[in-house]
């Protein structure tokens, strides 16, 4: 979509020498953290939290927010790319693995995907392998701090290695099912599985 | 074939308002006018490609050939710093609109009319005042206008020739920061004890535009109906969260 | 930050939906598919970013439009209204 170029307009960001590498195509480096959401913020009582991962699982399992907390700690470093063409280099994230939560309910060997539902409504779909293997937490802190409402907390999911609509915010289930179920944006156009690096943005990309 | 196209518009002049707001004359080919209320969308291209687009709401009065908008400069925006700070006469950029049927006032529409502003959400309503006042339309009017400081109040000297003019408009200010010494107006946040002393009274149904930061909008529109005025008849224009457009 | 600080006016998407529908939508009325008021979709509330925007009913909150854009496409989602009224007076102009 190119537009008629403005003198002197450069736009907020930077790119650094550096970032030219980590950069996936048609992205761009923002220091910031944009705040993006489809709806109001959802109020979650930590006394009412709960998280759940059923479905195709042996063991359908339910976590509270002091039992989700006594998990295994795991920390995230490194890039986020969302599809508005923003990529934040360099931030942290904390929380559990979603490896961890897996082993608990032990998947079934038909499940093959995973629908993330969420507080508000949102949802997103995901192929099992995506989840899995070190590339999936629940987060609840963003770098050194508790994750903010606006940002998805108390808690959101992170799959850094997708477009962050994945990274669905109010994380409230994970659901093993074996087939696959267009979430909120994949059902809009959006690319159903949305890997930055072959910019996997909309339908047919 | 209605088709909302991008044209290309060129900055005529940049006029400082306020330390922070600067209003830019714009020629844009091919205008075929527009309404009190109405926005532009623009859309700035830098040369590596990069694109932003933001709307404004259109400030001076449908006069046919003239589009101003007016810009209050974000400290860590994006698109005001350039438009309210960098932008020089002769500069352009891409503009398609007028656009926002909705928050629109004509003269016939009638009144009485209340007008309430935050920041620069004063800017779309500046449009309709300006519009009544070429228009010779003598609506009664009333408009309340938040700033943070008498420095910030955009419009100053214009809205005081207007409300001097005799028409039947009234401007009240209120400055919930810093107010001058001597200062004997509102000092607080627009609530609704201050909507009932300076606004209208529901039995006489006025038509309200409230235009500012979403907070603010949100707090006065839920006022003015709790305060018994017909919600059909409050049009609102949410900034969003920084009040800026 | 408060979410309510990011709702906006169905006036944010005049621009976008006057891509797709060429009229200007702000002042066209709908019907709410789940509690029946009419509103102009100026007076929705939106929620917009880069991905798309969300139109809900001030009434009830209901969802009625859902729209993406993005590589040229553009995709709605209008279950959440029940009807949606265009008038030729408000035809964008050639």
């Amino acid at each position: 979509m190119a537009g008629y170029v403005s003198r002197g307009f450069r736009g907020r960001r930077r790119a650094g020498d550096g970032e030219a590498g980590r950069l996936p195509p048609g992205q761009y480096a923002e220091p910031g953290f944009p705040v993006l959401t489809a709806g109001p913020t959802p109020r979650v009582d930590l006394a009412e939290w709960r998280l759940r991962v059923d479905g195709l699982v042996a063991t359908p399992r339910e976590w509270t927010w002091e039992e989700v907390q006594a998990l295994p700690r795991s920390t995230f470093e490194g890039d986020i790319h969302c599809v508005t063409r923003w990529s934040k280099l360099g931030t942290s994230f904390a929380g559990v693995s979603v490896d961890v939560l897996l082993d608990q309910a032990e998947p079934l060997p038909q499940a093959t995907h995973v629908v993330a539902s969420c507080h508000g409504g949102y949802t997103t779909n995901l192929p099992l392998e995506d989840v899995r293997g070190g590339k999936a937490w629940v987060v609840w802190e963003h770098e050194g701090q508790p994750l903010p409402p606006e940002h998805g907390g108390p808690a959101r999911l992170l799959v850094p290695h997708l477009y962050f609509w994945k990274s669905a915010k109010w994380l409230m289930a994970l659901r093993l099912l074996d087939h696959d179920r267009p979430g909120f944006w994949e059902g809009l156009g959006y690319h159903n599985r949305g890997d930055p690096w072959r910019e996997e943005r909309y339908w047919g990309d | 074939m209605g088709r909302l196209s991008w044209r290309l518009a060129r900055v005529a002049e940049v006029r400082p308002e306020t330390s922070r707001v600067a209003s830019l004359a714009l020629e844009v080919p091919g205008w075929v006018g527009h309404l009190a209320g109405q926005h532009v969308d623009l859309r700035l291209t830098a040369e590596d490609g990069y694109q932003a687009e933001r709307s404004y709401s259109i400030a001076s009065a449908p006069d046919g050939q003239r589009v101003e908008l007016t810009v209050e400069r974000l400290d860590d925006g994006e698109v005001s710093p350039y438009l309210a700070g960098e932008i020089r006469e002769g500069d352009q950029f891409e503009l398609r609109g007028p656009i926002g049927g909705y928050f629109v006032w004509k003269p016939g529409l009638g009144g009485p009319l209340l007008l309430v502003a935050g920041g620069s959400g004063v800017v779309p309503l500046m449009a309709m005042l300006r519009h009544r006042a070429a228009s010779g339309s003598q609506a009664p009017t009333r408009l309340l206008y938040s700033s943070r400081t008498l420095e910030d109040v955009i419009f100053r000297d214009e809205l005081e020739r207007l409300a001097a003019a005799g028409d039947g408009l009234t401007v009240t200010h209120t400055l919930t920061r810093a107010q001058p010494p001597g200062w004997r107006g509102y000092d607080r946040r627009v609530d609704a004890v201050m909507l009932e002393e300076v606004g209208w009274r529901p039995d006489e149904r006025p038509l309200a535009y409230v235009c500012g930061p979403t907070r603010l909008v949100e707090a006065v529109a839920g006022d003015l109906v709790a305060l018994g005025h017909d919600p059909a008849r409050v049009r609102t224009e949410r900034f969003g969260p920084t009040g800026v457009q | 930050m408060d979410e309510a600080d990011l709702r906006l006016d169905g006036n944010h998407v005049a621009g976008l939906l006057a891509e797709v529908f060429q009229f200007d939508m702000t002042v066209e009325w709908s019907g709410c598919a789940a509690c029946g008021a009419r509103n102009q979709l100026g007076a929705l509330q939106v929620y917009a970013h880069g991905m798309g925007a969300v139109m809900c009913c001030p009434g009830c909150g209901q969802t009625l439009l859902r729209v993406a854009r993005g590589g040229g496409r553009w995709w709605l989602d209008l279950r959440g209204m029940a009807w949606l009224q265009l008038d030729e007076g408000a035809r964008l102009p050639d």
